[in-house]
């Protein structure tokens, strides 16, 4: 289980840095936002809070913009998990870090 | 903190004469109101009812003692006291959108007005004929000019706009004054030259300010972002991504600590580290009163997570002492080197002022720079 958990946050932080927020191809940001969203929702509630705090301020901002994204399409049960990493993700990057996904000029 | 309610309405902008004992306001409206202090209170003492618009800026000239406002109308007006009635003249922008914010420099000759035009003028007297003329500064401004601050030396101006972007130009006018001395922001100061402009941000520019010495500008912007600009570090700039809500006023309070205040209704200390060039988030200076804390029912705890979907007390009410949005902070005393007293008004309708050495013994973990 502990193999799982390292696997997890592994590919987690493997698909934050392959963001394509610099690329204007809608196809690669389609494919990076369901990497993302694969991730996220693999991850047990217990283990979001390690996973959000081993980001730094721009990670946090970064996560925060997938986590609208994954909103704006919502699957069966990817609002919940969604909803869980928010709370994590919201408590460390504070109003600010939500006020710069709707400022944002790149999106993710 | 001294907190007074001057009104039902937001304060559009304020500023205060030289020795602090009265202070211009926009109640929200057409007219400039000026109250002067009267012990503990404040009374009315002049109306100023010149513009067809909303009053967006005012500025007091210190030394002259005159007043320049600028509003919605398009127009400006330069008010000298006469006997006890201040009285207007119209001064020309030559602009077709509102004008939203007025400084004058710090030599009094001249000020600047930034507007919806994506201008600034730069207006000054013309002895001959009797009358105030401006310049424009244009190039590359691309959307409103929000917010103006002038460096000491009565030439460089910095201008926040609505495209983003932080600049500093020169409103160098040869009819008023001598060619200037180099700056760490460069030494070729022709009118409009433009000295240092950021890269994009993402939000609208709200508030700009030179520090004392002009070697450091500072700016907040709708992203819920602080950046300063460093001319001795070859202008490298440095961001703060904050946790609060958007900042729409900022000043410097030494050369290495701002306070700003916005959205958050509460102003917040900043501190610059030349060594690391880097902007760290120095603390709320509000001190919220001790709100009484009953325990919850288990009632009330199921009802909460069935409504809200937490068991938190959240709090309806604000404990800030402003009651909505600062807009405006003004520096009372200290100036910008060593400001000991400072003030916010807002969209509350009240005016507050701070004490810097009160709220650095009340705030134990202050420690300002």
């Amino acid at each position: 289980d502990g193999c799982r958990r390292g696997d997890a946050l592994r590919a987690f932080h493997t698909a934050m840095r392959s963001c394509p927020a610099h690329s204007r191809s809608a196809a690669g940001k389609e494919q990076a936002q369901g990497t993302m969203l694969k991730v996220l929702t693999s991850f047990k509630s217990s283990e979001i809070e390690q996973a959000v705090n081993s980001l730094d301020r721009n990670g946090v901002d970064l996560l925060m913009k997938y986590i609208y994204k994954g909103f704006e399409k919502p699957t069966e049960n990817s609002s919940a998990i969604l909803l869980q990493w928010h709370e994590k993700a919201l408590a460390v990057g504070g109003l600010g870090s939500i006020v710069r996904v709707l400022t944002a000029r790149k999106t993710v | 903190m001294a907190y007074h309610s001057f009104l039902l309405e937001p304060i559009s902008c304020h500023a205060w004469n030289k020795d602090r004992t009265q202070i211009a306001l926009c109640p929200n409206n057409h007219e400039v109101h000026i109250y002067r202090k009267d012990g503990a209170k404040w009374s009315k003492v002049h109306e100023l009812k010149e513009h067809n618009g909303q009053v967006t800026g005012i500025d007091w000239a210190p030394e002259s003692n005159r007043l320049v406002t600028c509003g919605t109308d398009r127009n400006a007006y330069v008010w000298t006291l006469k006997g006890n009635v201040w009285k207007p003249t119209l001064v020309i922008l030559r602009i077709n959108r509102a004008a939203r914010c007025v400084k004058w420099s710090p030599k009094e000759n001249k000020f600047a007005v930034g507007s919806g035009s994506r201008l600034i003028s730069i207006c000054y007297f013309e002895q001959e004929n009797d009358w105030w003329v401006c310049k424009h500064i244009k190039k590359p401004i691309r959307s409103t000019v929000l917010s103006l601050d002038w460096h000491p030396n009565n030439v460089l101006l910095a201008a926040g706009s609505c495209d983003f972007k932080c600049r500093i130009f020169s409103a160098y006018i040869k009819e008023v004054e001598e060619r200037p001395s180099p700056t760490p922001w460069g030494s070729k100061m022709p009118f409009g030259e433009l000295m240092f402009e950021s890269s994009s941000s993402c939000g609208w520019v709200h508030s700009i300010c030179f520090s004392a010495s002009g070697a450091r500008v500072a700016w907040v912007s709708h992203d819920s972002t602080l950046c300063l600009a460093d001319a001795n570090k070859k202008m490298a700039v440095t961001s703060l991504c904050t946790e609060t809500l958007p900042l729409l006023a900022v000043t410097f309070i030494t050369e290495n600590s701002l306070v700003a205040a916005g959205h958050d209704c509460c102003p917040m200390l900043f501190t610059y580290e030349e060594s690391q060039g880097a902007l760290t988030f120095g603390g709320k200076l509000d001190v919220p009163k001790q709100s009484s804390q009953r325990g919850l029912t288990a009632r009330e705890r199921f009802q909460n997570l069935d409504k809200k979907a937490s068991s938190d007390t959240a709090n309806a009410t604000l404990d800030t002492l402003h009651k909505n949005s600062i807009r405006h902070i003004s520096v009372l005393a200290g100036g910008k080197a060593n400001c000991s007293q400072f003030c916010t008004t807002g969209m509350d309708g009240g005016m507050s002022i701070w004490d810097v050495k009160s709220l650095e013994s009340a705030l134990k973990d202050l420690k300002i720079k």
